[in-house]
């Protein structure tokens, strides 16, 4: 694994930290498609050998996690006519300081478990966990559906993280099949975020409480 | 006919009963009484010698071969239903009219022909399936008979906690049987003793079916179910559903290894539930709930007999382990007999007076003196007095617990312990049926509906007779009915021979004899006497007073109040009490319950707190979605937190 693996995956765990401190959707979507672009890279950096199968992989990544996705939840923030701010359950400082210790924490523990060596120098899988936490952080503490989605994706990129160990051994169709599934789960959230709209004039999840039982 | 052609027989007639019951009255009543009497022909074969009867039908049922048994240890249990529910069937066509309960009394024949089906089905059955089903039916059925009267509130308590608790056991009783599948392979009932692998499964039967039993802290639904059931059901469900516990604990302590310590944990609880059962039947004022309190009494005597029993298999000891065995079996019958006669005898008692209240009674044995005289006479069986068949079983308990002070060891200082406590049980429940017999049948009438009390009528008195009947028979020819308990003891231990009757039953059974004809002489000479000299009536209890009242009676209360007090340490009598302080005369009250202690000191507290315990967990679903994202994040950590934990497995 070359030095690049690890600062890609370094950049990512950075903008993580930003999606989690940013007090404005557009800068969380921006932050979570820079990532996205950042971890299409990622097989063709791993990947030695030059393979046309791999090249499609990536590519198709980078477009429907830089710019698809993204375009679609600005199209949807400007069709609800959202107001930018985050409205925070957890505050942006406590997120931070949450979203610093999960990464130390990962990386720590990263190192408790029964890694190959091949992957134990890298940052792959402090850089899966640290994302992964992320996204949760992301979907406890935000009150926008909007917002819920980037906590999902952000959520994925850690779990893509993950599968980026497995890139030796099993075929990256699996990866482009996970891609799908979230390009699925994106427009359902999307139709389902445009009902929410009609039904409460509001995106806000906080109103979905009036739906229990 | 064979054993298989007459319980076919009384299978069809219980089956037309059951479609008979909701239209036809009279037709319920024959097939009922013909089952009855096919089923009594078929055990009483098998009990006096006949081969054990095993069918296993051709086809599945639920996955699984019939598989059906009848050998001595069902049969003795069938024939104690047989009897006791003949004699409630007769006594429910007077008791529990059409006229008198249009609402109920169809689904009570109804239900009352598929308790009976269901209890010969949990007595046949032989394989673990098709019990659990039968069980669960029979528990269905015992509840729809308890809230026959469902409009009154205290049924529907009463009735909720009897299947609640039943089904506590019949979980245990699942995970028993499921369990025992599992480890054999088949479903399938049998002799296993060898496989000592089994034995920790006893204590789940002991649960499953000591509550069921109603022994001691398990017997919390018994009082309040045997009460405020109609009284041929209270008399079935006292007589003989309680002893499919007894029957679950003999059968299958018989074919299955126990633990060691199964017959002194039995033997204790059986002590236990004699003095408290009959201590807490002191502190009644309700006759049907005294005599419900009186059937744990005996069940724990049954369980001294039963666990010395268990005690003397695991030492190798037959003397006395025949002996308590079959003291405790005969009690199984003599329970079943007169505690069922003195359910009806009680039936007939609120039957004509509209009440259960002890105080409000009095005086009864005039208007109806056939009720009052074999109350009483199931009373003296009771309290294990001679020459009745209480006395009998009692004292084949005492000689097998004698027999093991004997012996050496642990056993021995058990036994004087339990011969003790067995003998101050049985002095209790003398003073409580002095009580109950004083209080309800002598003195002058409390109230107005006790003194417009009359007889009841010919199908009520008769079953309790044909009850009195059994009951004298065994009490004055015990060496009747010892080779049926020898026999069944045999099959319970194929180690312990069958052998005769010890010398001292015929001798117990001459001088019952004896005592009765001096007894009956006795009674002539004293009529004879009164004939000649007249007799001069005057009002009971009047105490020297000019013009006594009935309310200066005794009370039930104040009767046991001396032995009661003893006991408050458990019972926690509620009193509430104004005295009159003053010089004179002004108005004062006095009341006194006694509660369920282990219902209201243990039970329900415990509930309250899972209530409480799941009212908070609900305050957790509140529809925010964040919320349950982050219990979906806290149950990772804690799977990964166990994975971590258990590591290298």
């Amino acid at each position: 694994m070359s030095p690049l693996v690890n600062i890609i995956v370094g950049l990512a765990m950075g903008l993580n930290l930003l999606a989690l401190g940013s007090s404005r959707l557009p800068s969380v979507i921006r932050a979570m498609a820079v990532q996205g672009v950042l971890l299409g890279m990622l097989p063709l950096v791993i990947e030695t050998d030059f393979d046309w199968m791999v090249m499609l992989v990536a590519v198709v990544t980078m477009a429907v996690k830089g710019v698809l996705i993204p375009t679609l939840l600005r199209r949807a923030m400007r069709a609800a006519n959202i107001e930018r701010e985050m409205e925070p359950f957890i505050g942006f400082v406590p997120s931070l300081l949450l979203g610093a210790a999960g990464t130390i924490a990962a990386i720590a523990g990263a190192r408790a478990l029964p890694l190959l060596t091949e992957h134990a120098d890298t940052l792959l899988v402090p850089g899966a966990l640290a994302s992964v936490f992320t996204g949760f952080i992301l979907l406890v503490g935000r009150a926008k559906a909007i917002s819920q989605v980037c906590g999902y994706l952000i959520l994925e990129n850690g779990i893509y993280l993950f599968g980026m160990l497995l890139i030796h051994s099993t075929p990256l169709l699996v990866e482009s099949g996970i891609l799908l599934d979230l390009t699925v789960g994106v427009f359902v959230i999307g139709i389902i975020m445009d009902r929410i709209q009609r039904a409460f004039d509001s995106l806000d999840t906080r109103k979905l409480t009036a739906l229990r039982e | 006919m064979t054993i298989g052609a007459l319980l076919f027989t009384a299978g069809v007639a219980l089956l037309v009963a059951i479609v008979s019951g909701s239209s036809s009255p009279r037709c319920w009543l024959a097939a009922t009484l013909a089952g009855n009497v096919a089923a009594l022909t078929a055990a009483v074969n098998v009990l006096a010698g006949g081969e054990a009867w095993i069918w296993r039908g051709g086809f599945l049922v639920g996955g699984e071969t019939l598989h059906f048994r009848l050998d001595c240890i069902s049969a003795l249990f069938l024939v104690l239903l047989a009897v006791v529910a003949s004699a409630g069937t007769v006594y429910s066509r007077e008791y529990w009219t059409d006229a008198a309960h249009p609402r109920s009394a169809r689904a009570g024949r109804v239900w009352w022909s598929v308790l009976i089906a269901s209890i010969a089905l949990v007595l046949l059955s032989s394989n673990g399936l098709h019990f659990l089903i039968a069980w669960e039916l029979f528990t269905v059925a015992s509840y729809f008979l308890v809230t026959l009267d469902r409009q009154r509130r205290e049924v529907r308590a009463a009735g909720w906690l009897y299947l609640a608790t039943s089904h506590a056991a019949t979980l245990c009783l699942f995970a028993y049987f499921a369990i025992l599948a599992a480890r054999t392979g088949t479903w399938d009932l049998g002799p296993m003793r060898d496989e000592t692998s089994l034995a920790p499964l006893f204590w789940l039967a002991l649960f499953g079916f000591g509550v069921k039993a109603g022994l001691f802290p398990l017997h919390i639904w018994l009082p309040s179910a045997h009460a405020n059931a109609p009284s041929h059901v209270s008399a079935i469900m006292s007589g003989v559903t309680i002893k499919l516990g007894i029957y679950g604990l003999v059968r299958f302590s018989g074919w299955l290894p126990v633990p060691g310590a199964a017959g002194w944990v039995i033997a204790s609880l059986g002590v236990v539930s004699a003095v408290l059962g009959v201590a807490f039947a002191l502190g009644q004022h309700d006759l049907k709930r005294l005599l419900a309190y009186h059937s744990v009494e005996n069940i724990g005597i049954i369980f001294i007999g039963f666990g010395f029993a268990l005690i003397a298999a695991r030492q190798d000891n037959a003397t006395w382990g025949r002996l308590a065995l079959a003291g405790g079996l005969l009690h199984v019958w003599n329970h079943g007999l007169f505690k069922s006669l003195l359910f009806l005898g009680a039936g007939s008692v609120l039957h004509t007076t509209g009440t259960r209240e002890m105080s409000r009674l009095g005086g009864l044995w005039r208007s109806m003196p056939w009720t009052a005289g074999l109350f009483a006479l199931g009373a003296v069986a009771i309290s294990g007095l001679p020459p009745l068949n209480g006395f009998v079983s009692e004292w084949l308990v005492y000689l097998g617990l004698f027999d093991a002070v004997n012996s050496q060891g642990n056993a021995a200082l058990a036994a004087v312990f339990a011969a003790v406590l067995l003998a101050v049980t049985g002095a209790l429940a003398l003073a409580c049926f002095i009580k109950v017999c004083g209080i309800v049948f002598l003195g002058a009438s409390r109230t107005p509906a006790a003194e417009k009390a009359h007889e009841a009528g010919c199908s009520m008195t008769g079953p309790m007779l044909l009850l009195a009947g059994a009951c004298v028979t065994i009490g004055l020819a015990p060496v009747l009915v010892w080779p049926a308990m020898a026999r069944t003891a045999s099959i319970w231990n194929p180690a312990w021979s069958e052998i005769a009757a010890p010398a001292s039953l015929g001798v117990l059974g001459r001088s019952h004899v004896v005592l009765t004809v001096l007894a009956i002489a006795g009674a002539v000479v004293l009529w004879k006497l009164a004939n000649k000299h007249g007799l001069r009536r005057s009002g009971t209890w009047d105490c020297g007073y000019a013009a006594p009242t009935a309310r200066m009676q005794y009370t039930a209360g104040s009767f046991a109040n001396i032995i009661t007090q003893w006991f408050t340490w458990i019972l926690h009598p509620q009193r509430h009490e104004g005295r009159v302080m003053d010089t004179f005369p002004a108005q004062a009250h006095f009341e006194e319950h006694t509660p369920e202690t282990v219902l209201e000191t243990i039970v329900r507290p415990a509930g309250g707190a899972v209530m409480q315990l799941a009212g908070a967990a609900r305050r957790m679903q509140h529809g925010r979605l964040q919320a349950y994202l982050l219990y979906l994040l806290l149950g990772l950590a804690a799977v990964a937190a166990v994975v971590l934990i258990g590591g290298g497995r």
